[in-house]
């Protein structure tokens, strides 16, 4: 039954979402649902029941009319909507999260890069500006080359309803490998203090301790920044694809693409919740490194953590309200 | 004498396909899967309705007000649209039958065996 799913929404694929065209796509799967069904009770094949209905189905040209759809249907592809193919989406995830990879390796050069100076002095420094030196030539490149990508956002764009599942699929698998980054990431920047600490105490005769203590710490931050940044790359590639088409652009039942986008309630929320503990990080990371009050600023995680529910409820019940 | 090879155009049929739908609609209300098999079956497999032509077929008399669909679940729960008969459709599949007789009867004149 799949493979008539896939033979139907790939017919709509280029039409406009609107009623009628849903309507007609449903009943036309109910048909060949019927179909299916009394054609398999028969002994059918699968593969033979699948290749009947597909001959027997007629050609949307004669839905036109009724559908509104004339212009659409004729031109069959629509010239302003460039379809992205399989490979393409494999392709584009892969140069994604490479980008991610790349720009999580260049910020961590900048955060460890103070690391030289403390442990080598005056040739550190030299070795820090080469340091910065090459997080910068690693962004620059990296953004360059994720530049054959912009059209993604210039013209409009659509996958295909099998593209998208499959999409969809794999966001789910990476959901736990994203949590897990994402995890050691912020543990590796609150337990950054943990050697500053630890070295402190024990190696307060020892020649060099004085000096791995705050270099351990930037090394740790350095590692837990990339590590976050990284942890999303995917899945921002994911969700990049599957937003692209909308009820606007394409027809199509994509559930997948709808429960990926969570509703919050007030225009602010929405913006700044899909970004609340990157915002958090950012927040903790920069008081911590202003004030060097390590021992305090950890605080900001419980308190965040409070926050985020105390807006994820209240606009929970602003949802409730409005239906 | 009809020729197995032969495959009915669909230019020819098309202003019938309203008939024959209308046909099977006088006896009872049904659906788009169920009409289709009873065209099958009372053609003898020789006229096989594609869906796209019946979907198309449903839109335009329901506008032209000849039928009406409603929602039903069938035995197995399925949620199916089920088309109903109205009085001008009883009408319309009057004029078209007249029409047919009509149509026949004049093509009838130029139609030669093959003797």
């Amino acid at each position: 039954m799949e493979i008539i799913r896939n033979y139907l929404e790939t017919m709509f694929a280029n039409l406009p979402n609107t009623a009628e065209v849903i309507k007609a796509k449903n009943e036309l799967y109910s048909m060949m649902e019927d179909k299916y069904d009394e054609l398999i009770s028969e002994g059918k094949l699968e593969n033979e029941a699948v290749g009947i209905i597909i001959s027997e189905f007629g050609n949307l040209e004669e839905l036109a009319e009724t559908l509104g759809i004339g212009g659409v249907v004729n031109n069959n592809v629509d010239l302003d909507t460039r379809l992205i193919t399989d490979d393409e989406a494999v392709e584009y995830v892969f140069d994604a999260s490479q980008h991610r990879l790349l720009l999580g390796v260049g910020v961590m050069l900048f955060i460890i890069s103070p690391i030289f100076p403390i442990l080598a002095g005056m040739i550190g420094v030299a070795i820090m500006f080469v340091a910065v030196a090459a997080g910068i030539a690693i962004v620059v490149l990296s953004s360059i080359r994720m530049g054959k990508w912009k059209f993604l956002d210039n013209i409009r764009c659509v996958i295909d309803y099998s593209t998208a599942n499959a999409l969809y699929n794999e966001l789910r698998n990476n959901s736990m490998s994203k949590a897990l980054m994402m995890t050691i990431g912020i543990l590796c920047i609150v337990l950054s203090v943990i050697p500053v600490i630890i070295i402190d105490e024990l190696s307060a005769n020892i020649f060099y301790g004085a000096d791995m203590a705050p270099a351990s710490l930037f090394i740790m931050v350095g590692i837990g920044v990339m590590l976050i940044i990284t942890s999303t790359a995917k899945e921002g590639a994911y969700n990049k694809l599957l937003s692209l088409n909308d009820k606007k652009s394409v027809s199509g039942n994509y559930e997948a693409v709808r429960s990926v986008n969570r509703e919050y309630g007030s225009e602010i929320v929405d913006f700044i919740m899909p970004n609340y503990w990157k915002i958090v990080t950012c927040i903790y990371l920069i008081w911590s490194f202003l004030s060097f009050d390590w021992g305090r600023t950890w605080l900001i995680w419980p308190i965040a953590g409070i926050v985020n529910k105390i807006i994820a409820s209240s606009n929970n019940n602003k949802g409730d309200r409005n239906k | 004498m009809i020729d197995n090879m032969i495959e009915i155009s669909s230019d020819v049929i098309r202003g019938y396909n309203d008939t024959m739908i209308l046909y099977i609609l006088m006896e009872e209300p049904s659906y788009g899967y169920e009409i289709a098999k009873k065209i099958r079956a009372l053609t003898s497999d020789k006229y096989i309705i594609k869906e796209t032509t019946l979907y198309s077929a449903f839109t335009r008399m329901e506008k032209n007000g000849y039928v009406v669909s409603y929602s039903q679940n069938a035995e197995n729960g399925k949620k199916r649209t089920y088309y109903k008969m109205t009085e001008a459709g009883k009408a319309y599949y009057q004029d078209k039958c007249a029409e047919w007789q009509l149509t026949k009867e004049v093509v009838e004149h130029f139609i030669r065996g093959d003797e």
